[in-house]
């Protein structure tokens, strides 16, 4: 019985493959607009979570005038120099809610030839430092001496070489992973270490770096577990006059507002075809049940239930649904991780591939809706063959 | 398989040598083509690795061109086959030159990794489906 609706399913789909060839690109579409949507999306939130997960901070507390900066380090990795008076990171750790506060400075680097990256150089306050301590903990191997430096995966250098900023040799002890943000276009150092750079920079370097003492260009602030970081950064706002705080939300804000454009027409694009595509395969679902009337009413003639002829025509378009589906997915797919750094480029945002769970469910989702369209365009042809009478139909085919 | 379609698919895989040829150059250009070039301590330019790859694509766009070819003046089974391995071979170096073999620029907002390599990558898959089908139908 199993194969021979099977065999039926088979030959029926063999017998037009024109008609069943233009079904499967309808429904190939759908599923890629609808994956591609959710693949940009997930990549660009697991990529900022991933980069605010490296910085370790639930706020980013950055001078007022340079909040737009502050946010491009983290989501691009624009390089930039600011610094506000470090008195309000004292402040800033007496804030109810702070459970940890540490300083950075930001340094642009210089920008040489076609093929050095725009690197962002952080100083970090080795001594409350929760950005890479963590990770040098995970790492026993690694400390962060003198002169030492740990860059992002898209510095180009291997461990143990020496990379040069503003005349300064720096000695490279490890390199973070992958996470699609700002970070990896940064190399992190000791505050000492950048002061000392800064000092040489009139000698060594073609452009004298400053980095005014008792000035910092960011606070991270980790709250206390049970704290909002909302309510902990609208405080800090309030009591450190002239700061701007930057929250996982506001930065997930700024990549949907990078997003938007791109979302919308995909989206749009999706909505179109669905609703196109509905009709359309409802009208190829019946234009082949009137087609196939005779063989449908010998089926029923041979002892064929209603239910599984009906059964048969919507297996056939669920077979039609799965085979484009796979087809849009894999293809949705393979485009936008082969085409993932000029998307990164392009739309301004961060990104990485999304994880295999949620690539499954994205395209476990599509699948569904694919499946959902043709079981609702099966459902009047389903109908017009159940109200017909298999004698009428066969003496009719006679005539 | 029809002489029409043995021909047609020679056609097509013509017409991928000569877009293996040129996107490298023309359609998604690499570094050099901007004006980017490699400057050593003395001073003298010189191509980056995509400039190596686009030169060894050049060859194997007119490797694909020969195949193609060679299926439209004589389109035996015993061509076809030929033909598909070869294809299937040519398409997977096209790969390989901008990933593995040579390679392209590291930095990922230069033009060639963000055009020409994911272009590159599609051709080869598109040589290498169509060098599959002609083994699959070669009689």
């Amino acid at each position: 019985m199993n194969s021979l609706f099977f065999r039926l399913i088979r030959s029926s789909l063999a017998n037009r493959p024109y008609r069943n060839i233009a079904t499967v690109f309808v429904f190939a579409l759908i599923a890629a607009t609808l994956f591609s949507t959710q693949f940009l999306m997930k990549g660009a939130e697991q990529s900022l979570d991933a980069g605010i997960s490296r910085m370790g901070a639930d706020i980013l507390v950055v001078p007022e005038e340079s909040s737009m900066a502050g946010q491009s380090i983290i989501l691009t990795g624009q390089p930039t120099s600011f610094f506000f008076d470090n008195s309000g990171f004292e402040s800033i750790s007496r804030i109810p809610g702070v459970a940890k506060a540490s300083s950075q400075v930001y340094i642009a680097t210089l920008f040489a030839s076609c093929c050095a990256a725009p690197v962002q150089m952080i100083a970090i306050d080795a001594k409350n430092d929760f950005t890479i301590t963590p990770w040098l903990q995970e790492n026993p191997g690694v400390k962060l001496g003198k002169d030492d430096i740990i860059i992002g995966s898209n510095v180009i250098q291997n461990v143990g070489k020496d990379l040069m900023f503003f005349g300064h040799n720096f000695h490279v002890v490890g390199i973070l992973d992958r996470t699609g943000t700002g970070v990896d276009n940064s190399v992190f150092t000791r505050i000492e270490d950048a002061h000392v750079m800064a000092e040489e920079s009139g000698t060594r370097a073609v452009r004298k770096l400053t980095i005014p003492y008792g000035m910092v260009s960011a606070v991270l602030v980790k709250v206390e577990p049970g704290s909002s970081p909302q309510v902990v950064a609208a405080d800090i706002e309030e009591h450190v006059q002239g700061t701007k705080t930057i929250l996982r939300e506001g930065l997930l804000h700024a990549v949907h507002g990078q997003l938007v454009a791109t979302l919308q027409l995909l989206y749009g694009s999706f909505l179109a075809v669905a609703i196109v595509s509905i009709p359309l395969l409802g009208t190829i679902s019946a234009m082949v049940a009137n087609e196939r009337k005779e063989e449908v009413s010998i089926f029923r003639a041979l002892g064929a239930t209603r239910g599984f002829v009906v059964f048969l025509m919507l297996a056939e378009t669920c077979a039609l649904a799965i085979i484009g589906s796979i087809i849009g997915i894999t293809t949705a797919a393979g485009v936008l991780v082969i085409y993932q750094d000029y998307i990164t480029h392009s739309l301004n945002i961060p990104f990485v591939i999304p994880s295999g769970v949620a690539i499954l469910a994205d395209g476990t989702g599509a699948l569904v809706l694919a499946l959902g369209i043709a079981g609702i365009a099966t459902l009047y042809p389903a109908y017009l063959t159940m109200r017909a009478e298999p004698y009428e139909v066969i003496r009719g085919g006679e005539s | 398989m029809t002489c029409k379609l043995t021909s047609g698919i020679g056609a097509f895989l013509i017409l991928l040598g000569i877009l293996v040829m040129l996107t490298p150059w023309i359609i998604f250009p690499v570094c050099e083509v901007e004006g980017m070039y490699l400057k050593t301590v003395s001073g003298v330019q010189m191509p980056m690795k995509c400039g190596w790859t686009a030169r060894a694509e050049t060859g194997m766009g007119a490797l694909i061109i020969v195949g193609g070819g060679l299926l439209i003046a004589r389109g035996t089974p015993e061509t076809r086959q030929a033909v598909g391995v070869f294809s299937i071979a040519t398409g997977i170096l096209v790969i390989l030159f901008p990933t593995v073999l040579i390679g392209m620029c590291a930095l990922a907002d230069h033009p060639c990794r963000q055009l020409t390599l994911p272009a590159l990558e599609i051709l080869g898959i598109i040589v290498i489906v169509a060098g599959g089908y002609l083994i699959w139908k070669r009689e």
